[in-house]
């Protein structure tokens, strides 16, 4: 019988990277030394159940020829070190290359850092924008043995993803709409939107939200009418929700209302008194006058 | 040539930074730095270039949080960490220059004599400096609470002089408000990362911080801001009552003074009728003139009361709008 090739059975882990990551990448991949074509460097993050979560990441210089790749260690340890002091509870998760292809010597580096960490995760950027796209794969390493020998390391692709914090989301939707400065180059006044757009947020949020509300309603038109097969599951949610939606009696609602605007009234009232005092006291210059 | 050197350093001095302009990541590294470290308040650097009028901020990095053991040791401690970093990231590339700092703020209080100081110890080095105050809470509740500020040029000359009296403040007629100014805040992206950010663009479907922005109820983020404001308050009737002990001094002072006066009169005119010599009629070291306090507390106070106002005054007129809404919501029968 024929030696079999001995797989160990893939774990199903999942890796969530944080926008922060992507974009300290990039930016490293835009300041890398000219002769150097690609940037390797950490990625740090939490492991949480079978859940890889990259929060965090620096770059290491490294030297890569045909014939080997140095990758420089003590500048991985000291950045390491550093960070420990500022978030104690992040540790190595992995590394992380830019390119669109797998090297040759990607197998001595992942090598390298599983002394550091116990499942090392390969991620590749893709900043030469292939296809006109922008693509971020997560690798992790398998060892292929026969027998007792070890013949070479596999790289399986595992599922990636960009998770959002609801804050990021919000510092990220800035960055695309409004805020951006066109061209470098261009020394005018691009319009400053304000960060404190309250109604506008306002507007956006309400927007998405009768948008859920649509489809939400739609589909359950479509069942109604059979054209699609209804799910019990969901089903029973929508009624749920539904059921969540409080019934006021007019009396009750408008005395909730009026305490309600009453309340914001008076704390207007009382800091717009604040200011004319102190506004007051500075013209009057009793500010540092004692008080009589 | 002294005043062609004057006149140099004088076109220097107008080139205040007038705006700052952060590199994406620098933003998504301070919210996740800040939001992460709650309830801590945390700091940290801010790396990049000065140009011209604008402050271009590329890239930070944050602090370790400095436990309180041992002030000497710390300190060096922290010393330490900074300039490690530093050299790491020149290693890499990075902008190795200071621009300024960052630092979380608390309800949006950022106006401490900590934060005066240290921008006096930032100014002593880099003349442009700047300082980020992210507010986690207003962040929370959905809008980016990010201010970058500077201390005004005239109140660091006036700290300097140690003058910061209100005789000092209305000499250059300075007044409590200008203390700090607010720049306007810029985001830029390379192209690169804004490819990615085109494509990382979120499906647009709500996330909980949609629904959470309909809530209606505003009355503890009210009761928390009035309960600073109270403290804000008293601090401030605590300021005003060290001025009047100084003026009443002051006062006792002078009738002293007159009193003694008349009596040395009085015996000089004794004196002179016994053909002695006149005794002088100023004594110092009876009379020293009281040290006027300074005002710095009692502006930095009202900056707080100022910004506590703001805030409640956008957070209940969003609330009344809210209300508002509701009511015709209701109106309409659904």
């Amino acid at each position: 019988m024929a030696a079999t090739v001995l797989l160990p059975s893939s774990s199903n882990v999942s890796v969530k990277v944080h926008p922060v990551v992507l974009l300290s990448i990039c930016d490293a991949y835009v300041r890398r030394k000219e002769h150097q074509d690609r940037v390797i460097g950490t990625l740090l993050g939490v492991v949480v159940d079978n859940v890889i979560e990259v929060k965090n990441c620096y770059v290491v210089p490294h030297n890569e020829s045909s014939e080997q790749v140095m990758v420089d260690v003590i500048h991985h340890k000291t950045m390491f070190d550093l960070h420990q002091k500022v978030a104690p509870h992040e540790s190595i998760v992995g590394w992380f290359a830019t390119g669109s292809d797998l090297y040759n010597s990607d197998a001595l580096i992942q090598d390298f850092y599983s002394k550091e960490s116990t499942h090392p995760v390969h991620m590749v950027v893709d900043t030469t924008l292939k296809d006109n796209k922008f693509s971020v794969q997560a690798y992790t390493s398998r060892m292929l043995a026969l027998g007792d020998k070890v013949l070479a390391t596999e790289f399986v692709e595992i599922p990636c993803d960009t998770i959002f914090g609801d804050i990021e989301r919000v510092g990220v939707d800035l960055m695309l709409t409004g805020l951006n400065d066109p061209s470098p180059e261009s020394k005018k006044e691009t319009a400053n939107k304000s960060f404190s757009d309250e109604a506008e947020t306002l507007a956006a949020s309400m927007g998405r939200l009768a948008d859920l509300v649509a489809r939400a309603s739609e589909y359950v038109d479509s069942v109604v009418s059979g054209r699609v097969s209804g799910e019990p599951a969901i089903g029973r949610y929508l009624a749920d929700t539904l059921a969540l939606v409080p019934h006021l009696a007019r009396s009750d609602f408008e005395r909730l209302f009026n305490e309600s605007v009453q309340d914001a009234m008076m704390v207007t009232f009382l800091s717009d008194l604040l200011r004319a005092h102190v506004a007051l006291a500075e013209r009057l210059g009793t500010a540092a006058l004692p008080i009589v | 040539m002294a005043a062609v050197l004057e006149g140099g350093a004088h076109r220097a001095h107008k080139e205040l930074v007038k705006t700052v302009q952060l590199e994406g990541q620098v933003l998504l590294k301070i919210i996740q730095h800040c939001s992460e470290a709650l309830p801590q308040l945390v700091t940290g650097q801010l790396l990049g270039l000065d140009v011209g009028q604008q402050l271009e901020v590329t890239d930070c990095f944050a602090f370790p949080t400095a436990v309180a053991d041992d002030d000497v040791e710390a300190e060096s401690a922290g010393a330490n960490y900074q300039l490690e970093m530093m050299r790491c990231l020149r290693e890499v590339n990075v902008d190795n220059n200071t621009v300024g700092w960052y630092q979380s703020a608390n309800m949006g209080t950022f106006q401490t004599v900590e934060l005066i100081e240290t921008f006096i110890n930032y100014h002593e080095n880099i003349k442009k400096c700047v300082c980020i105050i992210y507010d986690p809470q207003r962040s929370a509740r959905g809008n980016l609470g990010l201010k970058a500020i500077r201390l005004k040029e005239s109140f660091i000359e006036l700290s300097k002089e140690q003058k910061l009296t209100l005789k000092g403040f209305q000499e250059v007629k300075l007044s409590w408000r200008d203390i700090f100014v607010e720049l306007p805040i810029k985001v830029r992206n390379s192209n690169l990362v804004q490819a990615l950010v085109a494509d990382l663009m979120p499906a647009p479907s709500a996330t909980l911080a949609d629904v959470d922005r309909l809530n209606l109820s505003v009355a503890p983020f009210l009761e928390r801001n009035i309960q600073s404001l109270v403290e804000c308050v008293d601090d401030i009737v605590q300021e005003q009552q060290k001025v009047s002990v100084y003026h009443k001094s002051v006062a006792r002072q002078q009738q002293l003074y007159a009193a003694w006066l008349q009596k040395r009169r009085q015996e000089n005119t004794q004196r002179l009728q016994d053909n002695l010599e006149a005794l002088p009629e100023e004594d110092p070291t009876l009379f020293k003139p009281i040290p006027e306090p300074s005002m710095l507390d009692n502006y930095l106070v009202t900056n707080q009361i100022a910004t506590y106002c703001d805030q409640i005054n956008i957070a209940a007129s969003e609330a009344i709008q809210k209300l508002f809404l509701m009511e015709g919501i209701q109106k309409a029968g659904l």
